[in-house]
């Protein structure tokens, strides 16, 4: 895929830092901000973001994740799996991202076939392309899976490959994509509502700010408070892919208020987007 | 394990620093790491092989006798050896504190297979042939294991480990080994462990293995061999970014954690339902994985059982753990390990009771997880969060013993409370008790539904939605309150076991709303005609046993209209002319069945007339009516039969206010849900049962008898 050079995409002084596997660390973001992002809302009646520490237990992120939101962008523009981590990947891309409506879950017994390896069929077993797939005539198990109750989150995102971003900023505006979106799993089907384009404009190094998006990768510096809630979860957040597939390249703790509103942070980078204040990474 | 004391003294804050994870506890796996940590620090200390060794598992062996038999083997010459000096090829001794390290025992869980060091721990009272085969292994089986030979080879001491293989091919090696044993045990049996000493030099000492780098290498690599190969995996290890440190490393796909979360069965979450690359999706370095499998003690103390789940509560400090986090922490899970099996103390009230505490408690945080353990390997989690807060629960458990304390449990010289107050545990005003009524799920176990399945939860169990929200500090849904509250009344309703109107549940669960309503912080949710209900109420406090203000109030009134007026203005949820007739009719029926009862001598009553469940909005009027013409009955009947002049009706001071309330508007066009309606009945009920004068006898129950 084609990108434009760095040096149109951020207005820092030095460019881009050569780690490419990792964000920066610690404050939160690189302290480095893109010019303009687009921002929309995306929402759906149910989500599910499985939590890696889990296979048997079926538990939810709050927070959508970095990757998830990678995925979804590149299912409205078509791309193909493991063929977009670049296009999001820490110097190429900015992500914020604002939950915009309480954070609610509730438990949803789902049916599932089960997985064990005498439970699976293998279609075309001896040809070039084999698959295997859960014997349908099985009798299911009933599995709790802990599901997010009407999730809506605001997203800004910036691209450094400017064809990619106009593609991007087309479909949200046309309100079309290639692929169907959803929140997690593909039953949980997802609207997206486009509010435009913006400036970035980073914030002056204040001592402390109110910040209405989660707050990646700076748990120590959020100011408690008491009537404030702020909860923290790890979710992946940038991916790369390899021979064998793909894996995760690095992980974000995001600190967040699950009632929606914002939280105090104490010396982060953070950016103004149509009048809010935000955290990308 | 250190005491908390000599854990201080052992570590200086530098080298904790150097130990703790530099990153915030941000997931369930970052909590487990800590407490592995802090688990390894306790017990084998520092160093590279530390995580690795179970100095634990033989506890209760050190200093009992003949727990320790040893395999003394001379490398020192050409050839291998059996020692042959004056102590000879076996040695039992003590397995003493000192030795503890020396041995270097690594326990591998499983029942079947051998222990992971060289190492290996016997059965209880094993027989001295069972022990004699054991001893024998340590040169043919522990030697010649292919993780350990793998192991051997890529170390430049590797010939140690191949010379007891070699040794163990001897034929006549074995039965030494054997007679030695069976004549050192005297033919006894014993529980011990079994191990090796090494002589390497002639004029060297016999080593221990804890001494010799290659068994512990070898030790290092069977333990981690179990982490890439299990199940149906062989080799599920790649490069990638471990979700501990954020390192980019070797990572493992298969390890365990002590919560069983994560298992190599579920293919489903494997790309291409290939276990062999779980590490893709569950990537752990090898040193965080046996770190986060180390943390099972700690975590399994911090356990206990509601409602049939298994509820963790496991404590930490919000952000990136200094070293005075990492002390305090360390001494709550040591209380914790310490505490007596059946002690139903959890976690969260341990850490309240602390009387030196010197931390932040806004940093004080809890994971709470409710588990149901349906198999070994498949189980649900029903209610969790990373976020519960020891001010949570104690916020309700303050509110609550206050809410005992207040006139509409309280009652004065006049009037007896507006609900009945008892010795049940729920009524408890004392906060340290609630608190742990409250964190272990009783106190919704006492006003919400039991389970279908006997009490076992559900899914959807609405007691465990509940203790989760409270600990969490997430609101509860008013609906979901009075949907379990009118659940729980129906049930015992149709209960044979319940015998009458179960106006002590009922009671409880008001002052459960009460609680939550007035307890600092956010508990309660409603939209809507249920909003009034969040709103704190506003009774007043009555201390007892000192006489106050309060007592002065007679002023020709009556009391229990007073009472009455008092309790209806002081509750924000009655503002709503609906819940507020409604309430006036529980109270009417429940004051008329208590009169039909007691000066009637009739069994059954209104209240058994007119139950919870008979309550809708199609039937509000009728039994309005049915329950006024009773009160103008019995006050013909007292007129007549006692000669009594009233100035009006019985209980006219609650019929007047209904009257208000039932007609306008016509509850044909009623409009509140149907739980909010028999709650509020129910409670109504309640109040009329319990409304009585405690200091007048019969013949002046009141002034409106006069």
């Amino acid at each position: 895929m084609s990108q434009e050079s760095l040096d149109g995409w951020f207005d820092g002084e030095d460019g881009e830092s050569d780690d490419t596997d990792a964000p920066a660390d610690g404050n939160g973001g690189t302290g480095e901000f893109p010019r303009r992002c687009l921002s929309f809302t995306v929402r759906g009646p149910w989500g599910h973001f499985r939590r890696v520490e889990g296979n048997i237990v079926k538990q939810t992120y709050r927070i959508i994740p970095r990757t998830t939101v990678a995925g979804l962008l590149a299912a409205v523009l078509g791309i193909g799996r493991d063929e977009y981590y670049g296009l999001f990947a820490p110097d190429t891309s900015a992500v914020a991202i604002e939950p915009v409506r309480e954070l609610r879950t509730l438990n949803m017994p789902m049916n599932t076939l089960s997985t064990a390896n005498e439970s699976m069929q293998s279609l075309n077993s001896r040809g070039k392309l084999s698959m295997k797939l859960p014997d349908p005539t099985k009798p299911r198990q009933q599995h709790n899976y802990e599901v997010l109750v009407e999730p809506a989150y605001r997203i800004d995102v910036a691209l450094a490959d400017d064809a990619r971003y106009r593609e991007l900023r087309s479909h949200l505006e046309a309100g079309t994509s290639h692929y169907v979106p959803s929140l997690g799993l593909s039953e949980h089907l997802a609207q997206l509502d486009y509010h435009g384009e913006f400036a970035i404009e980073p914030r002056t190094n204040d001592d402390t700010v109110s910040v209405d998006s989660a707050v990646p990768n700076a748990v120590d510096s959020v100011i408690p408070e008491p009537e404030t809630r702020c909860q923290v979860e790890e979710s992946p957040a940038f991916m790369a892919a390899d021979a064998g597939g793909r894996t995760t390249r690095s992980f974000t703790a995001y600190a967040y208020n699950p009632d929606t509103g914002p939280l105090s942070v104490r010396g982060i980078s953070a950016a103004t987007v149509d009048g809010r204040t935000v955290v990308f990474v | 394990m250190l005491s908390p004391d000599e854990f201080d003294d052992a570590y200086d804050d530098d080298e904790l620093r150097s130990e703790l994870p530099d990153s915030p506890i941000a997931s369930l796996r970052d909590l487990q790491y800590l407490y592995g940590k802090l688990y390894t620090l306790a017990t084998a200390g520092g160093g590279d092989y530390a995580p690795y060794l179970t100095p634990d598992a033989a506890g209760d062996l050190v200093d009992t006798d003949d727990s320790l038999i040893v395999v003394r083997v001379d490398l020192s010459g050409d050839e291998p050896q059996l020692a042959d000096d004056e102590q000879g090829a076996i040695k039992v001794t003590r397995y003493s504190a000192d030795l503890v390290s020396k041995v270097a025992h690594s326990k591998y869980p499983a029942a079947r297979g051998i222990d992971h060091s060289v190492t290996h721990q016997a059965g209880r009272n094993s027989d001295p042939e069972k022990l004699a085969r054991y001893a024998k292994e340590r040169l043919t089986k522990w030697a010649t294991d292919g993780v350990v030979q793998n192991a051997a080879d890529d170390h430049e001491d590797g010939s140690l480990v191949n010379a007891l293989a070699d040794l163990g091919e001897d034929e006549d090696v074995p039965d030494t080994i054997e007679d030695a044993v069976t004549r050192a045990l005297d033919g006894e049996s014993a529980t011990a462990l079994l191990t090796v000493q090494v002589k390497t030099e002639p004029d060297g000492e016999y080593r221990w293995p804890g001494e010799v780098d290659v068994f512990q290498a070898a030790m290092r690599a069977r333990k981690l061999s179990k982490l890439v190969s299990k199940g149906q995996a062989t080799e599920s290890a790649g490069d990638a970014v471990d979700i501990v440190t954020g390192e980019a490393t070797r990572t493992v796909g298969t390890s365990e954690d002590p919560l069983n979360y994560y298992l190599g069965k579920q293919l489903e979450k494997f790309p291409g339902l290939d276990v062999d690359e779980a590490w893709r999706t569950h990537p752990l370095s090898e040193d965080a994985a046996v770190t986060v499998m180390n943390a099972e003690p700690f975590v399994e103390a911090c356990t206990y059982r509601t409602f049939g789940a298994k509820v963790y509560s496991l404590p930490y400090f919000f952000g990136t753990p200094t070293p005075a986090d990492a002390r305090e922490l360390y001494q709550l899970l040591y209380l914790a390990v310490d505490a007596e099996d059946d002690s139903r103390v959890t976690s969260i009230e341990r850490a309240y009771q602390r009387e030196d505490w010197t931390v932040d408690e806004n940093r004080l945080r809890f994971y709470v997880s409710a588990v149901m353990p349906h198999q070994m390997s498949r189980y649900d989690v029903f209610g969790e969060t990373l976020n519960a807060l020891l001010q949570y629960p104690s916020a309700v458990a303050v509110a609550h013993a206050e809410t005992q304390q207040t006139e509409a449990f309280r009652g004065s010289d006049d009037r007896s409370a507006a609900f009945p107050t008892v010795d049940w545990p729920v009524f408890g005003s004392n906060t340290g008790a609630l608190l742990g009524e409250i964190t272990s799920g009783w106190y919704f176990g006492q006003t919400f539904p039991e389970g279908d399945d006997d009490t076992d939860a559900s899914a959807d169990d609405p007691r465990i939605e509940a203790l989760v929200n409270v600990l969490s500090g997430t609101p509860i849904s008013v609906s979901l309150l009075l949907d379990a509250y009118v659940t729980r009344i129906l049930d015992e309703a149709s209960h044979d076991d319940v015998d009458g109107f179960p106006s002590l549940r009922v009671s409880s669960q008001f002052a459960q709303l009460c609680a939550l309503a007035s307890a600092e912080g956010n508990f309660l949710t409603a939209d809507g005609e249920q909003a009034s209900i969040t709103e704190s109420p506003s009774y007043e406090l009555r201390i007892m046993d000192e006489p106050g203000p309060e007592a002065l109030t007679t002023d020709g009134g009556f009391a229990g209209e007073q009472k009455l007026e008092a309790f209806i203005e002081g509750t924000p949820a009655l503002n709503n002319d609906q819940r507020c007739g409604v309430f006036l009719l529980g109270t009417l029926v429940g004051a008329v069945g208590n009169y039909q009862e007691w000066h009637e001598d009739r069994s059954t009553t209104l209240v058994d007339q007119f139950p919870v469940k008979s309550i809708t909005t199609s039937r509000i009027k009728k039994v309005t009516q049915d329950a006024i013409e009773k009160t103008l009955t019995y006050t013909r009947q007292e007129k007549t039969r006692q000669g009594r002049n009233y100035p009006g009706t019985k209980f006219d001071y609650i019929v007047d206010r209904l009257r208000d309330r039932v007609l306008n508007p016509d509850p044909d066009d009623w409009t509140l849900e149907k739980t909010d309606l028999r709650f509020y009945y129910a409670l109504g009920v309640t109040y009329g049962m319990n409304d009585y004068s405690p200091s007048s006898d019969e013949s002046t129950e009141s002034t409106e008898e006069n």
